[in-house]
């Protein structure tokens, strides 16, 4: 396996950052705490992909290889992202309490101007046995994918080698038109992406 | 689109106040219902990020100041949203949901003081290309565009066009001149020389580039 560079852990970080952001806010629209919980592991990760960048950036200087402003401009960029990680999961907290959700928590999330939904991909619809990197529902709908749930399984943040096979759901966020698209291919009424 | 109160910043052509200038005005009640202090913090926690992101992918300070008014319109929403809260508390039911509201609240107030730690990043000398260059290797990138006067899209809707749907590419912001539109809606139209910050990937910016630089006359 190639090694992870300094650059690429703290992209992960970024990434992994804003999907626990996403995820967070969709657990309270769908009132969901195994979205939520997820966001806890995601926040173990962060932890230790923090703790990483901290050892290589200082490796990194010692070797010569950063300098030693770049080395700090890396670590304080880390640091904001897990301070966006934190908030994710002070959201969540909300979602896993033993109180009910007022109504209109979820009801702000739902008027805001991205949208988050969730749907059903049907036996007869066109994205069964596809990847994702060859729908490309990006480009296409305007729709990211951010979690889906697959053969009883949950997969967060799925990439362009991800297969969509009958049955699985789907959280994807993006704007109106695109949501009632994606509706339409998941649910086998529309043909073409 | 929704019906928005009449505060609120997003989708609407609008010159930002000086935001040192914003921070220090006094602080008004005006009642506002908790609904739409909370989206609008939401929204706000959103879009933030990615402009903190591209101010330091393009090193851009006008982009900077945008982010800090934010920064400070979002501290104002979190104590508007404290207040309404506690007017609205009758029981011990009642507190308990609405504690629930103000944290998120306050998970989105800390997510803009992230994003202005971001462009304090900018702020400082020498921060060198390091950040420009990590930020690049990202799948879903941000985006400057410049609209030509010789491309289609000039007195458009962004709608009709259906940027998003037809690219993948999701415009976070506008914009014109000294004003800014902040999450345009679909009714926003576009006009020359507008700059337009956009999100997405490299096949969803190549097609759109295209298309506003009039070297394309259709998104397809």
């Amino acid at each position: 396996m190639k090694k992870k560079t300094v650059e690429d852990i703290v992209l992960e970080i970024k990434d992994k950052s804003e999907l626990m952001v996403d995820l967070a806010y969709s657990s309270l629209i769908y009132d969901n705490k195994t979205i939520a919980k997820e966001v806890y592991d995601l926040e173990d990760l962060i932890d230790n992909l923090y703790h990483n960048i901290q050892k290589k950036t200082l490796e990194g200087v010692r070797n010569k290889d950063l300098s030693i402003d770049d080395a700090l401009t890396v670590l304080r960029l880390a640091e904001c992202s897990e301070k966006i990680a934190d908030a994710a999961l002070e959201i969540i907290d909300v979602e896993l309490r033993d109180v009910e959700l007022h109504p209109i928590l979820k009801m702000s999330i739902r008027e805001s101007d991205v949208v988050f939904t969730k749907v059903h991909v049907e036996p007869n619809s066109i994205l069964c046995n596809k990847t994702l990197g060859k729908l490309k529902l990006g480009s296409e709908t305007g729709m990211l994918i951010i979690a889906m749930r697959h053969h009883d399984k949950w997969l967060y943040g799925p990439n362009k080698n991800t297969m969509i096979d009958p049955g699985d759901i789907l959280f994807a966020k993006g704007p109106e038109d695109g949501e009632k698209h994606l509706i339409e291919l998941a649910s086998g009424i529309a043909n073409e992406i | 689109m929704k019906e928005k109160g009449k505060r609120s910043i997003f989708g609407k052509l609008q010159r930002t106040p000086k935001w040192k200038k914003e921070e220090f005005s006094e602080l008004e009640y005006e009642p506002t219902s908790v609904k739409e202090l909370l989206t609008e913090m939401k929204d706000i926690s959103e879009l933030i990020i990615d402009l903190a992101y591209s101010a330091v992918l393009f090193d851009n300070k006008d982009v900077a100041e945008e982010v800090k008014f934010l920064e400070v319109r979002m501290d104002k929403l979190n104590y508007d949203i404290r207040m309404m809260a506690m007017m609205a508390a009758r029981t011990k039911e009642d507190a308990e949901q609405l504690a629930g509201i103000l944290q998120v609240a306050e998970a989105a107030e800390s997510i803009s003081n992230a994003a202005g730690d971001i462009i304090s990043l900018l702020a400082e000398e020498k921060t060198g290309p390091i950040l420009p260059k990590i930020l690049k290797q990202a799948d879903e990138q941000l985006f400057r565009i410049k609209i030509s006067s010789a491309a289609m899209a000039c007195e458009q809707k962004i709608g009709d066009l259906r940027v998003e749907s037809e690219t993948g590419m999701r415009i976070i912001a506008i914009r014109r001149g000294e004003y800014w539109i902040y999450n345009p809606p679909a009714d926003t139209t576009l006009k020359a020389d507008d700059w337009l910050v956009t999100r997405g990937n490299d096949e969803g910016y190549s097609d759109l580039s295209k298309f506003l630089k009039g070297k394309l006359k259709a998104l397809e």
